[in-house]
This record gives structure tokens, sequence and C-alpha cells, in this order.
């Protein structure tokens, strides 16, 4: 059911009692009002009929003054007539005065001439004998004279004397008499008013006058006056008209007074005022209907308008009303749901840029993939070529020497390239410990500056630097790698013939190093981006995307920072690390280059052929004395058989580990000076400390490049 | 040996480049190397070759670009593509050079017997 239909119920609900009440209060209030106009009416008919009463009995009393007369002692009618001449002059209702023997004969008749024969009116009057018998005036009912013809009445009273009824004196009055006393009373002229004798014919009346004069009264007054002598009647006139009507019959006289008050006047006021409730009921409904309605359609629209704007919600669109609710709980409910609308739309955008941000992750793992294949088989195609072209010429060519150039760079850069991808991922996961030592960085820059020097790797580029002297407590090898990835990727980017400049120097509390190129630049959308896993420059240079990467990690881990300036495409990138600086070491450590190491007796002992003529070609080349063996029982039986200075032990060997090959070592050794160095596949920190356990002096990782051999073999001294 | 004596390798990566010259000029061919698309059309001009060997993997655009001008430019002369995007990434160029109509590719690492047997074959 609707909200507006429930609203009109409950206005309807709520005015149908009160309308029952007003009409049970309204009902009494006319039956008060009809009784009050009742009570009035009543008065007003016992007043009137005392006026009857009273002219009737004005006219007995005239009529008992002249009973008085002495000359009717003596039988003396020519002086009653004379006497009775000048009352009748005086009374002008009355028409006749006449005087009449007990017996009903009259003696005298004032419309007779004297002497003329005058009838017995004893047969005429049923209540002749009441006046003789009784001794009561007595006014009769309306008969039709039998000398003036028409309808009137007598009034009569006994004349006693000496204790008897000698005479019975009447006076015949006009019935106009009392259609003057009615008129006299001022009732209004809608009503009837009626006088009635005890035969209930008509006297005198308002309405009609000389048509009812004589006529019997209505039916229902009739009835009523059978039933009551007074009363109150609902009934009709004889005209038909339906009337209420209070009457009342005189004690004295016998006869009626009686109104009839027409049915409308006294419903009237009632009715009006029934009416008046009625329709004010009825109106009062209807507005409340019609208010209620319109109730409803403002609490309902908003209601209505705010479901259908709901169905926005679960799209993720803002909750949109035309206007704002007036009302309160409506305009609550409408603010709660836009607050879901926005957490829904929040929830979205966060999933939206969470799922986007998964896509880009995907993307760049893709990406990532394809480069790291491109990479790792790029070096590996080359070493495939040099390698068939060693099988092809000669060593001594030309051709061969470049192609073992080749292989040498091409190992070099895997093995960075593998170093790097391993690094990023420990890093990441947080797995690499930092051998920290007070170390100078510009000196660190220096040695990697140097050694790439050395590799030829600068010849295409103007590279320059300014290294100060400033010392830092960091980890030689991480900050090497810091230098070598800023490097590489300034070589990479930077176009034959550009410059490239690196710097050292304090600034503050920091130590900071500056690698400055003039290659493609970094256009500053990606210029937060190029530190992130994966992620290449757009200009397809290639690169696995995680040099700078594992540049920012590592700055990080010994609490510093990486930043990249560039003013744009081709305006070249500035590098900047910052380290935070120590103070310097009290003695002034000499920096002396690293001393050639003399020739040695170096034992190399390591079951992998290609790795093992390497390292001895290395060594040779460098002039030791080398002896080689394939495992570690060839190589304890080479070394008791003499003792080398050096030896390089492959930790993973086919009959025993090098751990154990070196212990063996010590062991025989006794004190005296033997050079352990380990050769493992693993550059983890508890290697190396497996290593150094073992009796080891040094740690290396494959692969082993002449320069870091050289390092090893020079640290041993 | 077959009719093919001129050889252009296109490459960024200058090791490769040098090796494979290397090794095909053991084999008896004349080679010439590019690092880019520009310069390799630059050679090809100046010192038309009979087949094409290059990477798709490049700087300057990218080897597709190679490709299609020298299929433009120099309609006769056999492509022979080399990627090391490998077959199990997602983007396989070597499959895309294929729908571009090249002669013929060879995934990195390679044999080089292997390229001397795709340029025989040609």
């Amino acid at each position: 059911m609707p909200l507006r239909a429930y609203l009109v119920s409950l206005t309807l609900a709520t005015l149908l009692p009160v309308a029952v009440f007003a009409g049970v209060v309204a009902y009494f209030l006319l039956a008060e009002q009809r009784e009050t106009f009742r009570r009035g009416a009543e008065a007003r008919t016992l007043a009137v009929s005392t006026a009857v009463d009273a002219a009737l009995h004005g006219s007995i009393a005239t009529l008992e003054a002249l009973a008085t007369l002495p000359a009717l002692e003596e039988g003396d009618v020519a002086t009653l007539r004379d006497r009775a001449q000048r009352i009748l002059a005086t009374q002008p209702d009355w028409s006749n005065i006449n005087l009449a023997l007990p017996s009903g004969q009259q003696i005298m008749n004032l419309q007779r001439p004297a002497g003329a024969p005058l009838p017995n009116v004893a047969r005429l009057d049923p209540l002749w004998r009441r006046v003789v018998d009784a001794r009561q005036p007595v006014v009769s009912d309306l008969v039709v004279g039998p000398v003036t013809g028409r309808w009137d009445y007598a009034v009569r009273v006994p004349v006693i004397r000496d204790g008897s009824v000698k005479f019975v004196l009447s006076a015949v009055v006009k019935p106009e008499s009392m259609s003057r006393l009615l008129e006299a009373q001022g009732v209004p002229p809608d009503w009837v008013a009626v006088v009635i004798d005890r035969n209930n014919r008509i006297v005198a009346r308002t309405a009609n006058p000389e048509a009812s004069v004589g006529q019997l009264a209505s039916p229902s007054l009739r009835d009523a006056l059978g039933r009551s002598p007074t009363g109150w009647f609902h009934g009709s006139t004889i005209e038909g008209t339906a009337v209420y009507t209070p009457y009342r019959r005189s004690e004295s006289t016998g006869w009626a007074f009686a109104m009839g008050i027409p049915a409308y006047a006294v419903d009237a006021a009632g009715t009006y005022a029934a009416w008046m409730l009625v329709v004010g009921l009825l109106g009062a409904i209807g507005v409340a209907v019609a208010a209620s309605y319109l109730l409803g359609r403002r609490v309902a629209m908003p209601i209505a308008s705010l479901a259908a704007a709901t169905g926005a919600m679960g799209r993720g669109e803002a909750l949109r009303l035309a206007t704002e609710p007036a009302i309160t709980e409506v305009r609550t409910l409408a603010n709660a749901l836009q607050e879901s609308a926005r957490a829904v739309r929040e929830r979205q955008e966060l999933l939206e840029r969470e799922k986007q941000a998964l896509q880009a992750a995907d993307r760049a793992k893709d990406e990532f993939l394809a480069t790291l294949s491109h990479e790792l088989r790029n070096p590996l195609a080359a070493l495939t070529a040099a390698a068939h072209v060693l099988k092809v010429y000669d060593p001594s060519r030309e051709a061969a020497i470049k192609a073992r150039a080749v292989i040498e760079r091409q190992t070099r850069h895997m093995a960075r390239l593998i170093g790097d991808l391993l690094d990023i991922g420990r890093v990441s996961a947080g797995k690499v410990g930092l051998e920290r030592e007070r170390l100078d960085l510009g000196e660190v820059v220096g040695n990697v500056i140097r050694t790439w020097l050395a590799s030829g790797r600068f010849e295409r580029h103007r590279v320059s630097h300014e290294l100060a002297p400033v010392w830092v407590d960091a980890d030689r090898t991480r900050l090497e790698q810091i230098v070598a990835n800023l490097l590489d990727n300034s070589l990479k980017f930077t176009p034959t013939g550009k410059a490239i400049r690196l710097s050292v120097r304090a600034e503050g509390d920091a130590a900071v190093l500056c690698v400055e190129d003039e290659g493609a630049g970094i256009p500053p959308a990606d210029s937060q981006r190029v530190f992130d896993v994966f992620v290449q420059g757009s200009h397809g240079q290639g690169g696995m995307g995680i040099g700078l990467a594992l540049v920012k990690r590592l700055a990080e881990l010994h609490g510093g920072s990486v930043r990249v300036a560039s003013e744009g495409a081709d305006r070249g990138a500035a590098f900047t690390v910052r380290l935070p600086a120590m103070s310097a070491p009290p003695t002034q450590p000499s920096s002396a280059p690293l001393r050639r190491p003399g020739a040695l007796s170096v034992l190399l002992v390591e079951d992998n052929d290609d790795a093992r003529e390497m390292l001895k070609a290395t060594l040779a080349s460098n002039g030791h004395e080398v002896r080689v063996a394939r495992d570690g029982a060839s190589g304890l039986a080479l070394a008791a058989a003499s003792p080398p200075d050096v030896a390089l032990i492959d930790v993973g060997l086919p009959d025993m580990d090098g751990y154990e090959v070196a212990r063996r070592l010590r062991a025989a050794r006794g004190g005296r000076r033997l050079g352990l160095v380990a050769i493992t596949g693993f550059g983890r920190p508890e290697d190396q400390q497996r290593a150094f356990d073992a009796g080891f002096d040094a740690h290396l990782t494959k692969p082993v490049t002449p320069d870091r051999l050289k390092q090893a073999l020079a640290g041993l001294r | 040996m077959s009719r093919i004596r001129n050889v252009l390798l296109v490459d960024d990566d200058a090791d490769l480049r040098l090796a494979l010259e290397l090794a095909l000029e053991a084999a008896g061919y004349s080679v010439a190397a590019a690092a880019s698309a520009e310069e390799a059309l630059a050679v090809q001009r100046r010192r038309p070759a009979e087949v094409l060997v290059t990477d798709i993997f490049m700087p300057d655009g990218d080897g597709f670009e190679v490709i299609e001008r020298f299929q433009r430019e120099f309609p006769d002369t056999r492509i022979v593509v080399v990627s090391g995007g490998g077959k199990r990434t997602k983007r396989d160029y070597l499959a895309v050079a294929q729908l571009m109509k090249v002669d013929a590719t060879l995934q990195k690492p390679f044999e080089v017997e292997a390229l001397l047997e795709t340029l025989r074959s040609l």
C-alpha cells in the first residue's frame, strides 16, 4: 500500500471518531435546543390561554354586575332591558344580551322588541343545566345563534335571589373578540394560533380566520386534547401543514388554546446547525484528506526519488537528488546513502587503482622477462660466436685475440648482470648484510674508474672526475656496485663523444657522489620511476631496469639516498648519491697502489675444466707458477709433494668439499705460512663466514675476474 | 658456397656484431656491420648486401623498422632475424618477424653453424 494511502487512512482514522463524537454532541444540542424552544412555546401558550380566560372572565364579571340589579328582584324586565342596552353599547364584541327563566324560556332579548315571542334556549345549550344546577357562570360552546344566525357563543351567569336561581342572564359574544385577542399576542405570521371550544370547534384562528370559525380543529389536535388537557405534539394543521403544537385546555372555561408552529421553524435552528456541522465535518475531512494526500506526496516523492537514485549507487555513481529533502529523517537517509555511495565509489576507485597497479606490474614483469631474455641471450650469442671463432682460428691470429676479448667482456658483463639480478632480489628481501668499514669514497670511485679505464669501456666517451677524500662507513663491494651501475647507466644513454663527469665531495654531514652525463636525459614524467625495478628508459636502449633500482636500494641500505636531476629529454642527467659522512681516520693511510705480487707457487683445485683453464691462464699470465688438480685428493697429494704458497680451492669438488681440503692443508702445514683462497658460486655473508671458519684467508665468488683474483692474491701478503 | 657473398649485420651489441663478423668472415663472407636502422640503410646503399642479419631489439626505432625499410627499399635482399626475445615470454618478436615474411629467424643464442646453414639455404 502506498505511503499516501497510509497517510489518508491515518487522517480518516483520526477524524472519524471526532466526527462521530461531534454528531452525538450535535444530536444532544439539537434535542436541548428543541426542548428549550418547546418550553418557550408552552410558556407562551399558557400566557395566551390565560389571556383568553381573562377575556372570558371579563365578560362574566360584566354580566355578574348586571345580575345584581335590584330591579330583577321585582321582575322589572323593562329596567333591566334599559340597563342591558346601555351595557351592550359599551361592549362592542357583544351582539346581544338576554334573560331567561331557569327553564330556558327567554323573557328578554335585546335583539327582539319587548313583548315579542322569544325562544327557549335550554335545548340549544347542553350547558344550560350546569348554570341552573351548579349556579356557576358558564361559557357556552360555539353555536349558530338562533337569533343572529351566525357562529357565536354565550356567557351565562345565574341570577340568584334568596338562595335559588331566578333567572339566567346571558351575553352573546362574537368570536371576532377572540380573533382580535389572538392578533394582539404577536404570534409570528407563519404560526397558527387557535382558540377552540369544548366541542373542538374553532372560535378564533390567526390563519384563515373567517373560514375557520365554526370548523372542527385538526384531527391531530382533537386526538391530543382527547388524551391530555395540556401537552405538545407533532401533527398537522387543517390545511395539512406539519406543525409542532403546544396546547392547553382551561379548567375554568373548558376552552383550549393551541399554537401550530411550523415544523421547519422548530427545526430550522437545529437543522441549520446540523447542516453546518455536516458540511463542516465533511469539509474538514476533505481538507484533511487532501492535505494528507499532498503531505504524502511530499513525503513519498523524496523517498521515491531516493530509491530511484539508489540504483545509481550500485554502478558507483554519486547519489544525485534534484532537491534537498525537506523531511529531517529523509534528509538523514539521503545523507547516509550519499556517504555510502561515496564509500562505494572510493572503494571502486581504490580497486581500480590497485587493478591498474597490478596490470602495470604485470606489464613491467613481462617487459622484464623479455628484457632479461634478451640481456642473457645476447652475451650468450656473442660467447657462442666468439667460441666458434676460437675454434676455427689459430690462437695467435688477430681474430682469435679479438674473440677472446669478446669472451672476456661478455663473461664479465654476464657475471655482473646475474650478480645484479640476484642482488636486487636479496636487497629487496632485506637479506643483504653490509660489511661496513671506514672507507674513502673518493678512493673507491677512483679504483672503479681505473679498472674501467683499463678495460677500455670509456673509450668512446670523455670521462672526467674530481674526487675529494670523504670518509664513509660502508661496504666496499656495494659502493663499487653503486658506482659501476651509475657509470653503466650513463654510458648506455650517452652518445659517443659526449662527456661523463664523476665527482665526490663533502656537503655538510653528507658524502656526495655525482655522476653527470650529456646523454638522453630523463623526461619529467619518468624522473620518479627510473629507480623502480624493471623500469627502462623509453628510448629502448635496453638494460634490465634493475641497475638504478639496485643503486637506490644499496644507497638506502647505507642510510643514504639517490636522486636524479634532468632538464629533460636529450639534456643529460645528473645522479646524486648522498651517504652519511664520517670523520677521517686519525692517521692518513698510505694510499699506495696495490703491490704487484711476485711469482708465487699456486695450487689450483677446480673440477670445472673451463674455469680451471681460465684461472690457470690468468695466473700464468701474471707470472705465477701454477699446478692444477681436478679433485681434493689430487690437490692434497700435490700439496704434500711440494707445498704451495697459495692454494685456490673450489668448495664444490667431486670427492670432498673444498672446506675439508682447506682444513687438511692447514693441518698439514702446521704453523707455516699458506694462503688459502676459496672459490664459490655463492657470495652470501654466511658463505664467506663458512669459508673463513674452514681456514680460508679469502673468498672469491664465481666468475673470478683477473682483477679480483689479483686483488685476492695481493690481500694475502 | 652459395651465391651469397655480402652480409650486413645489424645489432646494437658491439661484441655480438664483432663476434659474428669474425665468424662469418672465417666462413668466407664479406661482412659489413651497423648498430642502428639508419646506419644499416646507409651502409646498404653504399655497399648492397644480399642478406641482412638483424636483431629485433634495438635503439633508434627497432628491428621491425629495419625490416620494413629494407623490404621497401631493397626487396631483393634476404632477411634473417635474430632475437633474444624468448618464446616463453609474451612478446614473441620472432613470431611477429615471421608474420612480416622474413626469410629466416634464429633465436639467440645460436650456434654459428646454424647461421651458416641458414645462409647457405637461402
